[in-house]
């Protein structure tokens, strides 16, 4: 694989990680995109 | 020259015509500003050349409200104030810190920043430091700032010689201006107390304040108590509108696009948002700070961890015998609004060594200050998140609405407020000349005259104010 692909990989999975917690609270904000999930500010494709 | 105390000054019949009343940034700025004039002035130093817990007792005060710094240990009292002890980061307010904000009540300044730019050559070539760059614009919302961390002056060291040398400018250390006289008009004398005894009246065609963002309204507080209020005779704001810089760690972040960032040597970047992004949220001016951890590879994926399982990466830490933390920490320093309860008054039980009362600071974070914090961060998250800068983390208590945290920093030390300045003297102290409303000879020089606080380090504005005052104060002498 290569490294660029596995850095992005590796991203993802950290940024895919609130998403397995147990939700105590997800928010919208002013943008469609982000959302706010238990302080964690992301990109919705972060949790796709 | 400079002398010991009021004994020997008195000996050498100099006769000023300025008597600045206090040693720190703004008094030594505005003495050599007269002093390039030719105008001769005298310097009251509360304290001597070094730090001696005599002198810092007469700072002991207490603080109700919020929790913050011994106010003692928050100011230095000898030659150079509390540049003695300042960090050396420099920047000064922007345009939009000195226009009013509908969203921010009593904010606007009777001087625009253009007011004080034909000082900023001045300022730079004093704090030693170099061409300040633009913001430039890192998101739709935020820029990144240029703060200056320079080598901080330290005033009295830097500026002993050229005082010791100067003809004009007599420097009278280990004395202090324990009340001024005044009619209602203008400021008559002045009582002192020097080397530990009282040491007499004293006077001089005009007087300048200039002890400190907390120190000026205790001494104007209690002239006034003294003379019946004939020291400031519109003394409705007088002590009133005291403000900090609250600053918290609230946060960690991921940084995936460090070059968009544009750290600095120790790590850290400071961002800031634009005017049109504050006044949306309804929020006052704050600066994030990033402070990034130095690892890479394996360290640097463990320190990431903190922000997702502290307690894990803390345990892991510990096995491979490192303490290793979130990639980024967040920080927020922000404005704090002005209040007209945030006050300074003189204490009814407890007095200094010299027989003035104490001063009691009521000091509390507002619901202004919290939605800056809460909104300010998310401002930031969201917009870093859009621009796959990073994403950030916000802490547990900004959101769930705790206290503020007591193990931080709290506050940057930064004493602005108390004798603002303003057009209106139902809310204000001083005018756009820092003359005090109604007072013919008397100015006050310092952050106290901040009408509002801006984001930034107030020692960079605090003394292209003092030139200001200085050049205003050696025209007006010379007429």
């Amino acid at each position: 694989m290569p490294k660029t692909s596995r850095r992005r990989l590796l991203k993802a999975l950290f940024f895919a990680l609130p998403a397995l917690a147990i939700f105590r609270h997800v928010r919208p904000t002013r943008h469609d995109d982000i959302v706010e999930v238990d302080g964690w500010i992301l990109k919705r494709s972060d949790l796709a | 020259m400079i002398f010991q105390d009021m004994a020997a000054y008195r000996a050498a019949s100099h006769t000023p015509r300025v008597a600045i009343i206090g040693g720190g940034v703004a008094g030594i700025t505005i003495a050599r500003k007269l002093d390039a004039r030719g105008i001769p002035c005298v310097l009251f130093e509360a304290g001597g050349e070094d730090i001696t817990e005599e002198s810092q007792d007469f700072y002991r005060g207490s603080t109700v409200g919020d929790q913050y710094f011994d106010l003692d240990v928050t100011r230095l009292r000898y030659l150079g104030g509390s540049s003695n002890h300042w960090a050396g980061w420099c920047r000064v307010l922007d345009a939009y810190d000195f226009e009013s904000r509908s969203y921010i009540p009593h904010s606007g300044w009777p001087i625009r920043r253009a007011d004080i730019e034909p000082f900023l050559d001045e300022t730079r070539a004093i704090l030693g430091l170099r061409e300040f760059k633009a913001t430039y614009p890192l998101t739709d919302n935020f820029g990144r700032m240029d703060l200056i961390k320079s080598d901080a002056v330290r005033f009295g060291t830097q500026f002993r010689g050229e005082l010791e040398a100067s003809r004009n400018v007599a420097v009278v250390l280990n004395t202090t201006v324990l009340e001024l006289a005044g009619d209602g008009k203008a400021v008559t004398g002045a009582k002192l107390f020097s080397a530990g005894a009282p040491a007499g009246d004293f006077t001089a065609p005009y007087f300048v304040v200039a002890t400190g963002g907390l120190e000026n309204s205790r001494l104007l507080l209690w002239s006034n108590a003294q003379s019946n209020g004939a020291v400031v005779p519109n003394a409705k704001a007088l002590g009133r509108y005291w403000m900090e810089h609250p600053m918290y760690w609230a946060g960690n972040a991921f940084i995936t696009n460090q070059d968009a960032l544009e750290f600095d040597d120790e790590g850290e970047c400071f961002m800031i948002p634009t005017p049109p992004a504050m006044a949306e949220r309804g929020v006052a001016n704050f600066h994030i700070q990033l402070e990034t951890m130095p690892y890479h590879g394996t360290k640097q994926l463990i320190a990431e961890m903190a922000c997702y399982a502290p307690r894990f990466t803390e345990w892991v830490s510990s096995a491979i015998g490192m303490h290793l933390q979130c990639s980024a920490r967040v920080h927020i320093d922000w404005e704090q609004p002005p209040v007209e309860s945030n006050h300074i008054a003189l204490s009814a039980t407890e007095r200094d060594a010299a027989g003035v009362p104490r001063m009691e600071l009521h000091w509390k974070k507002g619901d202004l200050d919290r939605r800056t914090l809460v909104e300010g961060m998310r401002m930031f998250g969201e917009d870093i998140a859009l621009k796959d800068i990073g994403r950030l983390h916000i802490s547990d208590w900004v959101l769930n609405g705790e206290d503020y945290p007591s193990d931080m920093e709290l506050a940057g030390n930064h004493h602005m407020g108390g004798t603002r300045m303003g057009t209106d003297p139902a809310t204000s102290v001083v005018d756009a000349n820092s003359r005090v409303h109604g007072m013919e000879n008397l100015y006050v020089a310092g952050s106290s005259v901040f009408a509002t606080a801006g984001q930034c380090t107030p020692t960079t504005t605090i003394t292209a104010l003092s030139l200001r005052l200085g050049d205003h104060l050696g025209r007006t002498v010379a007429s």
